[in-house]
């Protein structure tokens, strides 16, 4: 258990950006490869968020002490990259919506063959 | 010293089409789409106006209301960003005038235009990470609804495999600007790179490096990861418009962000040879796909491929010279890729077809679109007196000597071979039941577009004098051995067209219709990731 102790939340979230990147590349349905591209971003919002991370801080807002405060420049910008994340797997989703109409398939080498030529 | 014209603050630049195009929604159409060609008068008017002041003024470095640097939103107009934001300004500006007539500028079309217009400037003048990651996420998304646009032929996949591929490789991209928060604790560009340059253990940033490098790759359509953009640039539900504005500016947002972003590691990583390589492939690849190519609008998409390796292998050669002529480069491809998108679409909407063969006699049927595209061919061929002889000549003039110069007479010679093929559209008879078309618009952006060409041929030396500032001298480039290599490799590239080329159909129509599925081409986005990594681990 010694490795266990070793790694942080950090790290986990580089093994779960990881994990989605494995999805992405063996998944042969559609939504579960959307999935895991969506995992993979999440992965990336959580290392973000514990990139200066003190024990003990608390919010960056009127009333804690200064010295005392988290870093509130990563919460700023993932709000706006889980906004963006949220927008483009609902886009991703969408189109896989007009394809499977079309096509009447959720697998990717099957809708390769079924391509107009 | 000139006088500089006025010009206002740099986050003009970004928020007027938005603005202005949101705004004016509410307006019926044909109002609004004046309104919006005020618009791009008026944000052409001031790219011109800060580029000026940025080539003889100074650098304009601007913190958005009046935050610190570091923590402020940062623009940013320099020697690099300054002439790409001129491009961009006067570029959309010339299509949205060619496509005043076509029948696809509805209202949701012009407020989607506008909002990638925006969001380019952007990408170009933001002097911050996370900035450029909005702003690609923001174009992503606008392009990914541009290329299904026209919905009778809606090309979903294409553009599901473009939104795909770019999310993943943003994935990567928002993970490296994570590490690279963790170990610098900025996000600013000049500052990265001052902090980079402090760092105890160079090698701490090379996982950063190879993310965010690969997200770079991959919007710059490098091999192996440029599956993505021929059928997202040539997608036959994408107007010849938007086809235009990724293959001449879009694309280039990746080359830009590559010179960026490689100067901003400078201080620790050079792998300045690795990218060169890379480029040299992407290159050779690129032309053979495009022969390959029955369609005409696959032909051009194929073919940025193929002139995006070249830039970038020029960018990374290392002599001065060579890296402003592959600068120089950008800007003549987005001129002639752009007329001959542009062109593309409207002869495709006369004859009704987007196949080569069944492609004849446009110099008869449609004579100034017709010598506008052969304009673009003789341009990209790089003909003598053409502007991209110039910038070819730059490049070769790094390469003096050693074994590069032949690999770049095998591009060159690939550019002609695919250009060969696509000019057979041009001559012969046309068919007896054409009916000519008469649109001032298109015929004035044509030539314009087929001056400027011409133009930046014959002043090819001033014009790189004058865009970016180096000087050198271009006289070679008219020399007499330039013009024989030219016709030579001109004809060698009509024999091979006719005698080989001509003969190995199925074989070329094995190649034509063998694709790659998206968990393959995820395949290769970490194999270029683990390749690139390994490669930074040793260049440090």
């Amino acid at each position: 258990m010694a490795l266990l102790e070793y790694l942080d939340v950090s790290d986990l979230a580089v093994g779960l950006f990881f994990i989605g990147l494995y999805g992405a590349m063996t998944q042969r349905n559609i939504i579960k490869t959307v999935m895991s591209v969506g995992i993979m971003d999440l992965a990336a919002v959580v290392f973000f968020m514990l990139a200066n991370y003190q024990d003990g801080a608390g919010p960056p807002i009127s009333g804690t002490p200064v010295d005392r405060m988290a870093d509130p420049v990563p919460q700023a910008l993932m709000i706006t990259a889980i906004v963006i994340g949220v927008s483009v797997v609902a886009m991703c989703l969408a189109m896989f919506m007009r394809v499977a109409y079309r096509y009447g398939t959720a697998d990717w080498n099957i809708l390769i063959r079924r391509l107009d030529k | 010293m000139m006088t500089l014209l006025p010009t206002g603050p740099l986050y003009l630049l970004v928020l007027i089409p938005v603005t202005v195009a949101a705004f004016g929604f509410f307006l019926p159409r044909r109002q609004y789409q004046r309104l919006l060609l005020l618009t791009n008068v008026v944000v052409a008017y001031l790219a011109v106006a800060t580029f000026i002041e940025v080539r003889w003024g100074a650098d304009i470095i601007e913190l958005v209301a009046q935050w610190r640097e570091g923590v402020a939103i940062k623009l940013v107009a320099d020697q690099y960003s300054g002439p790409m934001v001129l491009l961009t300004g006067l570029f959309f500006l010339g299509t949205y005038v060619f496509s005043t007539r076509a029948d696809y500028m509805d209202k949701v079309f012009l407020f989607l235009f506008m909002l990638l217009q925006s969001a380019i400037f952007g990408m170009f003048l933001s002097g911050d990470i996370f900035n450029i990651y909005v702003l690609l996420e923001l174009g992503m998304l606008t392009i990914a609804i541009l290329i299904m646009y026209k919905k009778e032929k809606q090309a979903v996949y294409d553009a599901m495999l473009y939104l795909m591929m770019n999310f993943i490789a943003m994935a990567f991209f928002l993970l490296g600007i994570g590490y690279l928060y963790r170990i610098t604790g900025v996000l600013d560009l000049a500052m990265l790179e001052q902090r980079l340059a402090l760092l105890e253990s160079p090698r701490s940033a090379i996982v950063p490096y190879a993310m965010i490098l690969t997200a770079v790759a991959l919007k710059s359509a490098l091999w192996p990861l440029f599956g993505w953009l021929p059928r997202a640039h040539g997608a036959p539900s994408a107007p010849g418009i938007v086809s235009a504005i990724l293959s001449g500016i879009q694309v280039k947002v990746g080359v830009y962000l590559l010179v960026r972003l490689s100067g901003v590691f400078s201080p620790i990583i050079d792998a300045a040879p690795f990218f060169a390589a890379i480029g040299f492939i992407t290159s050779v690849v690129g032309f053979m796909l495009a022969v390959a190519q029955k369609d005409i609008k696959l032909i051009l998409a194929y073919h940025t491929v193929s002139q995006v390796g070249l830039i970038v292998f020029g960018i990374n050669l290392g002599p001065d010279v060579a890296f402003w002529g592959g600068m120089y480069h950008v800007i003549n491809h987005a001129l002639f890729k752009g007329l001959l998108f542009l062109t593309a679409g409207v002869i495709i909407d006369q004859y009704g077809t987007r196949y080569y063969s069944e492609i004849r006699g446009v110099l008869r049927r449609m004579p100034i679109v017709g010598l506008a595209a052969l304009a673009g061919v003789l341009g990209i061929t790089g003909a003598p007196f053409f502007n991209g002889s110039i910038s070819k000549y730059f490049i070769q003039q790094g390469l003096q000597g050693n074994l590069g110069e032949l690999g770049l007479y095998i591009i060159n010679f690939g550019t002609i071979l695919s250009f060969v093929k696509y000019s057979t559209i041009l001559f012969g008879a046309p068919s007896p039941d054409a009916k000519p078309a008469r649109d001032p618009y298109i015929a004035v952006v044509s030539a314009a577009f087929g001056l400027a060409i011409l133009a930046g041929g014959i002043f090819g030396g001033p014009a790189v004098a004058l865009i970016y500032g180096p000087e050198y001298a271009a006289v070679g480039a008219f020399g007499l051995d330039k013009m024989i290599m030219f016709a030579l490799t001109l004809a060698l590239g009509v024999a091979v067209y006719r005698w080989i080329v001509l003969r190995i159909g199925d074989f070329l129509t094995t190649i034509r219709e063998f694709k790659f599925n998206f968990n393959q081409v995820t395949v290769f986005l970490t194999s270029f990731f683990v390749v690139l990594l390994a490669y930074a681990y040793f260049a440090v």
